[in-house]
C-alpha cells in the first residue's frame, strides 16, 4: 500500500560493500516506507542476499561507501542483535542449524529481547508458550519442531517456515526476507505467504527477496526492483515482475549495456 | 619417557650387539653414514614394552632370527613387466640400475647428492633416533636415490625378495621429487624365510609435486619387516602412501608425514591382515607445520586366530596450522575371539579454526549385511568372503595400477 | 575486532568461591611419614583393619613413582610441605545442626549451600565437608527410616565398620597408582552411603567439599554400596579459596553396584583454578571408579569440570556383571593456563555390557584441555557394545585439545565405536543469534551450552540449571 507521505523506515544511499576486499554491492539505492512491500529480483550472484547480510549487520561484509538511515538513524554503526531489537528482521536464505540450542529456549530469549527494546514485560516460560503456540498457527508448524534444536535436521521448506515464526514473533518493522519462498512445497507456500501478508500492515515494511512470480502472485508487492551486479538497475510495479518472467533477465543486460555505452 | 643413557640389555639388545659385530667394516659411499649409526646403536636401547609407543609391539621374535647381514639376494619370483613398467631389482648383489633404462624424468642421485640430502628428512620428522631407523642406517650400503623431474609416464616398481634366506636385509631409498614433478611407484617386499627386512624410505615433494607410493609386503610367518617412511612435504605438493601387509611374523609400519608449510594435500590408505600369531603394527605420524593442510586418512585391519593388530595414529596440528582439514578413520575387524585389536588415535589441535574428525570402529562383520546377502541365497562362508574382500577394497583399489599383476594379492584373504 | 577475538575476552570471570573463613583450626604439623599416617587414625579413632590398610598403602607409595603419562607441566609436589590433617576446632562432633559453629554454617551458606534445615534444598540431603572432616550431614534421620546410610566416612568406620571393611579398597586398591596409593594412606573424610536392597534413595545425596586452609591437601574418599535392585543419585560440589600456592586435593571415590542396582554420581567441580598467569590453584589428581559387579547394574558418571590448575581424572567402570551399563558424559572447561587430562575407562568384562561415553571439551586462553579414554573389551565380552562421542570446541588459537582414545577389543561379538570431532563457534551461528536479538554474550554462552546439551541433559535437574550457569558464569567478562 504506498502513501508518499507514510514515515520512511529505512532509506539505502549509494551502498558498497565488500568481503575479503572483493567489491560486491556497487552502489545500492533504496528507500522503504511504511505500509510497503517491495520485491527485490536479479540473477544468481548478483548481490541480493549480500545487501540483506550488510543490513542486518553480518561482520563479514564491510561497508565501503554509502549510508544506511534506520527511520532516520543511522544504521550501520550497530550490532546485529541490536538492529534484531529495533524491529529490523532478516529471514535468511540459509538457516544455520545450531546443534544443541532448544528452538523453544532460543525463540524464547529472542522475543525477550524485542519486547524488552519495545517497552513490554518479558513473557516467562509458561506464558511464551502460549503466545507461541498462537503463532506456530500463523505457520502451521508441528510444536514438535519446538522441543528441537534450533533448525537441526530441519528440513529446508520446515527451516523456512521456522524463519517466518521468527518473525511472527518478533513483529518487526522492517522484514527482509530473503527467498523465503524456495523449498517450500504448494501448501506451504500459501501458508507461508499468507502469514506475511497477516502480519504486514500501515506500520511496517517488507523487502521480498525472489526468484519467482508464483510469490508475487500470493504477496502482492507494490514495488519491484531488479538488482544485476550490485546495484539496483531497474526498479518499476508488479508489471516488471510479470515481464521478467516472460522475458528472463537479458533484456535487463542490454539495456544495461547501452546505459554504459553512454 | 626419558631413555635411560644405560643401555638395558634384552634379548634383542644382544642380538643386534651381535649382528654389529658381524657386520662388515663400514665401506662404500655410505660408510660415514653407517659407522655414525653403529656407534649409535651401542648406546640405543632396542624398542621395550615399557616404551608407550612399544607397549603392544614385542619385537622379542626378531632376536631369534640369525644376527646377520644378508649380502645378496636371489632373483625375486615375479610377475614378467609390461614394458609400461620400470621395474628395479634390489639386493641381488648386481647394480639395480644395471641393463634397465629409466623413464624420461628420473635419474639416479649421484653419491655427492645422496650425502647431501640423506637423512635431512629425519632431522625434521623427529624419527632421528628411533631404533628401526638406526638400524636400517647401520646395515644398509646402497641407496636408491632417484630425482625425479616432470611427470614421469611409467610407474616404477621396486622389487625386493628376502627370499628364505637367513639373516637380516636392508633397504634404503631416497626421492627427490622437484616441482611439479609426478610419480608413481609400487614398493614390493617379499619374504618366504626366517629374515629381517629393514625398509627406510624418504621423499621429498616439492611445491606441486605429486608421489603415489603403494608398499606390497607379503611376508612369512617367520618373517619380520620394520617399514619407516619418511616423507616431507612443501605446499601445494601431493601425496598417496597405501600400503598392503599381510603374512609376516611381526610388522611394524612406521609412514610420517610433514607438511613443512602446510597447505599440501596428504593421503594414507593402510590395510594389515593378521592371522595364526602374527602381530602388525601401524605407527602414523602427521604433523602440519603450517595452515591449509589436508589429510584423508583411512587405517583398517583384519585380525583372524590368535593374530594382534595395533594402530596408533599421530595427528598434529599446531598453531601455526590453522585451516587445516584432517580426518582420520580407523576401521577393525576382529574375526577370531583369540584374535586382538589395539587402536589409538592421537589428535593434538592448538589452532581454533581447524577441522579435525576422527573415528575408530572395531568389530566383526556386520550381522544385518551377511544376512541381507544370505536372503539373496548366498551361503554365509560365501557372503563372509564377499564382504571381507570388500572391506579390504577399498585400500587395495587404491594401490599403484601395477600391484594387480601381483599375483598374492589374489591369495590375500586365503586363509582368513 | 572480529567475533573470534571477542570471544577470546570473553571466557575470564572473577572466582565468586575464593574467599577464606577465619576460623580456628586444628592442625597436624607438615609432612609425611609413618607416625604422621598413625596420628591421622588415632585422631580418628580407628579401628586396628583401617590402620593396617592405611600402612600398607604408604609403605607401597614409598615404592611409588609419581605418573607422568599424561604430560601434564607441574613442578614436583613437595610432599613433606603439606598437611595432611586439618579440622576447624569444634568440641565433639556435633547431633545437631543447631550445635555446628555459626561461622561454618555461614560459610557454606555464602557458597550456596544451605545447611540449616529450613532453608535447606528440600529433597537433597547434604554431607559437608570443611578441610579434613565432614561438619554436617543433613537428612540423616529421614534417609535412616528409609534403611538408607549416608554418612561421613569417619562416621561410617565407628558405625558400620563391617560394611567399611567389606568394600572399602576393592574397587580402587590401595596400590592401584600413585595418587590412590597416597591416598588410601592419609585419607582423612568423604562421605559413605549405604543403599539396602531393594530401596530407591527417596533423595538425592550431596556431598560438599570445601578447602580452607592454604597449606593442607584434601584427601577425600567416598564410597558408595547399592545393594541389589537399589538406586541413587549422588552429586558432589567443591570450591576452594583463592592462594597463591598450589593445593593438592587428591581423591578416591568407589563404587559398587550389585544385580539391577544403579549408581548416578554427578560432579560440579569447581576448584579455584589459579590466576590468568597459571599461579596459585588446584592440584586435582582423583581417582574415581564403580564396579558393576552385579547383572544389569548400572553406573553413571557425569562431571562438569571447571575449576583447579590441574586435573587429572578419570572416572571408570569396571562392567563385570552381565548386562551390566557404564555411562560417562563430560564437559570439561580450561582457561588460562588450566590443564585438564580426564576421560574414562570402560572395562568390559561380562557378556552384553553396554557402555556409553559423550565428552565435550571446550580450551580457551593458553589452556591446553585432553580427553584420555580407554575402552577395553575382553574375552567374555560377547555381545557387548560400546560408543563414544568426543567433541572439543576451541576459542581462540592458542588453547589445545588434544584426544587420545585407547580401544582394544579381544571380543569378535563386541563392537565398539567412537567418533570425535573439533569446531569453534562458527561466525554465522553468532549472526544468526545475534540478528535475533540476542547479545554477543549470551549468543555465546548459549551456543557453547548448546554444545555441552547431552552433557546436562544428564544431571539432576537442580544442577543442570546450575551447570549451565557456572559455564555462563566462566565465559562472561569485558568485551572489547
Ligand atoms: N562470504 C563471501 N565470500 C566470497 N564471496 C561472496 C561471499 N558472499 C557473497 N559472495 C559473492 O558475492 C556475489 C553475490 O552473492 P549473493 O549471495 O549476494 O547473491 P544473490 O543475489 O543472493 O544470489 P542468489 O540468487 O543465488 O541467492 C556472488 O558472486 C557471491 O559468490
Ligand atoms: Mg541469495
Amino acid at each position: 500500500m504506498i502513501s508518499l507521505d507514510a514515515p520512511v523506515l529505512i532509506e539505502i544511499r549509494d551502498l558498497c560493500a565488500c568481503v575479503d576486499d572483493q567489491p560486491i554491492l556497487n552502489g545500492v539505492n533504496l528507500t522503504i516506507r511504511a505500509g510497503e512491500i517491495h520485491a527485490l529480483m536479479g540473477r544468481n550472484g548478483s548481490g541480493k542476499s549480500t545487501l540483506s547480510k550488510v543490513l542486518a549487520g553480518h561482520p563479514a561484509y564491510k561497508v565501503t561507501e554509502g549510508s544506511v538511515l534506520y527511520r532516520g538513524e543511522d544504521l550501520l554503526p550497530l550490532e546485529p542483535d541490536e538492529r534484531s531489537r529495533i524491529g529490523l528482521f532478516l529471514g535468511f536464505q540459509y538457516p544455520v542449524e545450531i546443534p544443541g540450542v532448544s528452538n523453544l529456549e532460543f525463540l524464547r530469549v529472542s522475543t525477550n529481547a524485542r519486547r524488552l527494546e519495545q517497552g513490554l514485560e518479558e513473557l516467562d516460560t509458561f506464558a511464551f508458550e502460549d503466545f507461541v503456540r498462537e503463532r506456530l498457527g500463523l505457520v502451521q508448524m508441528d510444536p514438535a519442531f519446538l522441543d528441537r534444536s534450533v533448525n537441526e535436521g530441519f528440513s529446508g521448506g520446515e527451516k523456512k517456515r521456522n524463519e517466518i515464526l521468527q518473525m511472527a514473533l518478533l513483529e518487526p518493522l522492517v522484514a527482509i526476507l530473503d527467498e523465503t519462498d524456495s523449498g517450500l512445497d504448494i501448501d506451504a507456500l500459501r501458508i507461508v505467504s499468507g502469514g506475511v501478508n497477516q502480519l504486514a500492515n500501515v506500520d511496517n515494511a517488507t523487502l521480498l527477496i525472489t526468484h519467482y512470480q508464483r510469490l508475487l502472485d500470493l504477496i502482492k508487492p507494490d514495488y519491484v526492483h531488479v538488482m544485476a551486479a550490485g546495484r539496483i538497475v531497474r526498479s518499476g510495479d508488479k508489471a516488471l515482475a510479470l515481464e521478467l518472467e516472460q522475458r528472463g533477465y537479458e533484456w535487463v543486460d542490454r539495456e544495461l549495456d547501452a546505459l554504459e555505452m553512454t | 619417557m626419558v631413555e635411560s643413557p644405560i643401555k638395558n640389555s634384552s634379548a634383542l639388545d644382544d642380538w643386534c650387539e651381535r649382528l654389529l659385530h658381524s657386520l662388515e667394516a663400514p665401506s662404500g659411499p655410505m660408510a660415514a653414514c653407517q659407522a655414525q649409526s653403529r656407534n649409535q646403536l651401542e648406546t640405543l636401547s632396542a624398542p621395550h614394552r615399557r616404551q608407550e609407543a612399544w607397549r603392544f609391539c614385542d619385537l622379542a621374535p626378531i632376536a631369534e632370527l640369525e644376527p646377520r647381514q644378508i649380502r645378496s639376494l636371489g632373483e625375486p619370483s615375479a610377475p614378467s613387466v609390461s614394458d609400461q613398467v620400470t621395474r628395479l631389482v634390489l639386493g641381488t648383489g648386481q647394480d639395480p640400475f644395471a641393463g634397465v633404462t629409466l623413464p624420461k624424468g628420473l635419474s639416479p642421485l649421484s653419491d655427492a647428492e645422496l650425502k647431501h640430502s640423506l637423512g635431512q628428512t629425519f632431522n625434521l620428522a623427529t624419527s632421528k633416533g628411533q631404533w628401526p631407523v638406526a638400524l636400517n642406517q647401520a646395515i644398509a650400503s646402497q641407496v636408491i636415490g632417484l630425482r625425479v623431474r616432470g611427470t614421469v609416464d611409467n610407474p616404477l616398481e621396486l622389487v625386493c625378495d628376502a627370499g628364505a634366506d637367513r639373516g637380516v636385509f636392508a633397504v634404503r631409498v631416497l626421492l627427490l621429487l622437484e616441482e611439479k614433478a609426478k610419480l608413481e611407484l609400487l614398493q614390493v617386499q617379499l619374504s618366504s624365510g626366517a629374515n629381517l627386512t629393514s625398509v627406510l624410505v624418504e621423499a621429498h615433494l616439492q611445491s606441486e609435486a605429486k608421489l603415489r607410493h603403494g608398499l606390497l609386503a607379503f611376508g612369512h610367518p617367520q618373517a619380520a619387516l620394520l617399514a619407516h617412511l619418511d616423507v616431507e612435504q612443501e605446499p601445494s605438493s601431493d601425496v598417496s602412501l597405501v600400503s598392503v601387509c599381510q603374512g609376516w611374523g611381526v610388522i611394524r609400519h612406521e609412514p610420517q608425514l610433514i607438511q613443512l608449510n602446510g597447505g599440501a594435500k596428504s593421503q594414507l590408505r593402510a590395510l594389515q591382515l593378521v592371522q595364526a600369531n602374527q602381530l602388525a603394527d601401524t605407527h602414523s605420524c602427521v604433523r602440519f607445520n603450517g595452515p591449509e593442510g589436508t589429510l584423508d586418512q583411512l587405517h583398517k585391519a583384519v585380525a583372524a586366530g590368535h593374530g594382534r593388530s595395533v594402530f596408533n595414529g599421530v595427528v598434529q596440528v599446531p598453531r601455526e596450522a590453522q585451516r587445516t582439514d584432517a580426518a582420520q578413520l580407523s576401521r577393525s575387524l576382529l574375526l577370531s575371539d583369540r584374535a586382538r585389536i589395539d587402536t589409538k588415535p592421537e589428535l593434538e589441535i592448538v589452532a581454533d579454526d581447524v577441522k579435525c574428525a576422527h573415528g575408530a570402529t572395531v568389530s566383526r562383520l556386520q550381522p544385518e549385511a551377511l544376512f541381507y546377502l544370505q536372503s539373496r541365497g548366498i551361503s554365509p562362508d560365501q557372503a563372509a568372503q564377499l564382504l571381507l574382500r570388500a572391506f579390504c577394497d577399498e585400500v587395495i583399489c587404491m594401490l599403484p595400477s601395477t600391484a594387480g599383476a601381483w599375483r598374492p594379492l589374489a591369495r590375500l584373504l586365503d586363509g582368513v | 575486532m572480529t567475533s573470534q577475538s571477542h570471544v577470546g575476552q570473553l571466557v575470564s570471570q572473577p572466582y565468586k568461591y575464593g574467599f577464606v573463613t577465619e576460623i580456628e583450626t586444628e592442625k597436624i604439623p607438615k609432612g609425611l611419614d609413618e607416625d604422621v599416617v598413625r596420628l591421622i587414625s588415632e585422631k580418628k579413632n580407628e579401628p586396628q583393619f583401617l590402620l593396617d590398610f592405611r600402612i600398607r598403602a604408604y609403605r607401597h607409595w614409598l615404592k611409588l613413582q609419581a605418573p607422568d603419562w599424561a604430560g601434564l607441566g607441574y613442578p614436583p609436589i613437595d610432599y613433606q610441605d603439606i598437611v595432611y590433617y586439618a579440622a576447624p576446632k569444634q568440641k565433639e562432633k556435633k547431633n545437631s545442626l543447631d550445635e555446628v559453629d555459626p561461622t561454618l554454617l555461614e560459610t557454606f551458606d555464602k557458597l550456596g549451600i544451605p545447611l540449616s534445615e529450613q532453608k535447606r534444598l528440600s529433597n537433597v540431603a547434604v554431607d559437608a565437608v570443611f578441610d579434613s572432616v565432614s561438619i554436617a550431614t543433613t537428612y540423616k534421620e529421614k534417609l535412616a527410616e528409609h534403611g538408607v546410610v549416608f554418612c561421613s566416612i569417619t562416621d561410617a568406620v565407628n558405625e558400620y565398620p563391617e560394611l567399611v571393611r567389606r568394600y572399602l579398597g576393592t574397587v580402587v586398591p590401595s596400590n592401584d597408582n600413585y595418587f590412590a596409593a597416597l591416598n588410601s594412606a592419609v585419607f582423612s573424610d568423604g562421605s559413605f552411603v549405604f543403599i539396602p536392597r531393594g530401596v530407591e534413595c527417596p533423595m538425592e545425596l550431596s556431598s560438599y567439599f570445601r578447602i580452607n586452609s592454604g597449606d593442607i591437601g584434601q584427601f577425600e574418599r567416598t564410597l558408595i554400596v547399592a545393594e541389589e535392585g537399589a538406586s541413587v543419585s549422588y552429586l558432589e560440589g567443591c570450591t576452594a579459596p583463592m592462594f597463591d600456592t598450589n593445593t593438592l586435593h587428591a581423591a578416591v571415590v568407589e563404587l559398587v553396584a550389585l544385580d539391577d542396582a544403579s549408581i548416578k554420581y554427578s560432579t560440579v567441580q569447581n576448584w579455584y583454578a589459579g590466576d590468568e598467569n597459571g599461579v596459585g590453584g588446584i592440584y586435582n589428581f582423583v581417582t574415581k571408579r564403580g564396579h558393576c559387579c552385579g547383572e544389569r547394574s548400572k553406573i553413571s558418571w557425569s562431571q562438569v569440570e571447571t575449576g583447579s590448575a590441574i586435573t587429572w581424572k578419570y572416572p571408570s567402570c569396571i562392567l563385570q556383571g552381565a548386562d551390566s551399563v557404564g555411562e560417562f558424559y563430560s564437559v570439561a572447561l580450561t582457561n588460562h593456563r588450566q590443564q585438564a587430562d580426564t576421560g574414562t575407562k570402560m572395562i568390559h568384562l561380562g557378556p552384553r555390557t553396554r557402555s556409553t561415553i559423550v565428552s565435550k571439551g571446550i580450551s580457551a586462553g593458553h589452556s591446553a584441555n585432553s580427553y584420555r579414554g580407554l575402552v577395553q573389551m575382553g574375552p567374555k565380552a560377547v555381545n557387548a557394545k560400546n560408543y563414544s562421542q568426543c567433541d572439543s570446541m576451541l576459542i581462540g588459537d592458542q588453547a589445545g585439545a588434544n584426544t587420545y582414545p585407547y580401544i582394544r577389543s579381544q571380543q569378535p561379538d563386541a563392537s565398539i565405536e567412537h567418533e570425535a570431532s573439533t569446531c569453534r563457534i562458527s561466525e554465522d551461528q553468532l549472526f544468526y543469534l545475534q540478528s535475533r536479538g540476542i547479545d554477543f554474550e549470551a549468543a555465546i554462552s548459549m551456543i557453547v551450552s548448546g554444545f555441552c546439551r547431552d552433557v546436562f541433559s544428564q544431571l539432576p535437574m537442580e544442577f543442570a540449571a546450575e551447570a549451565d550457569k557456572l559455564l555462563a558464569l566462566k565465559l562472561e567478562g569485558s568485551v572489547g
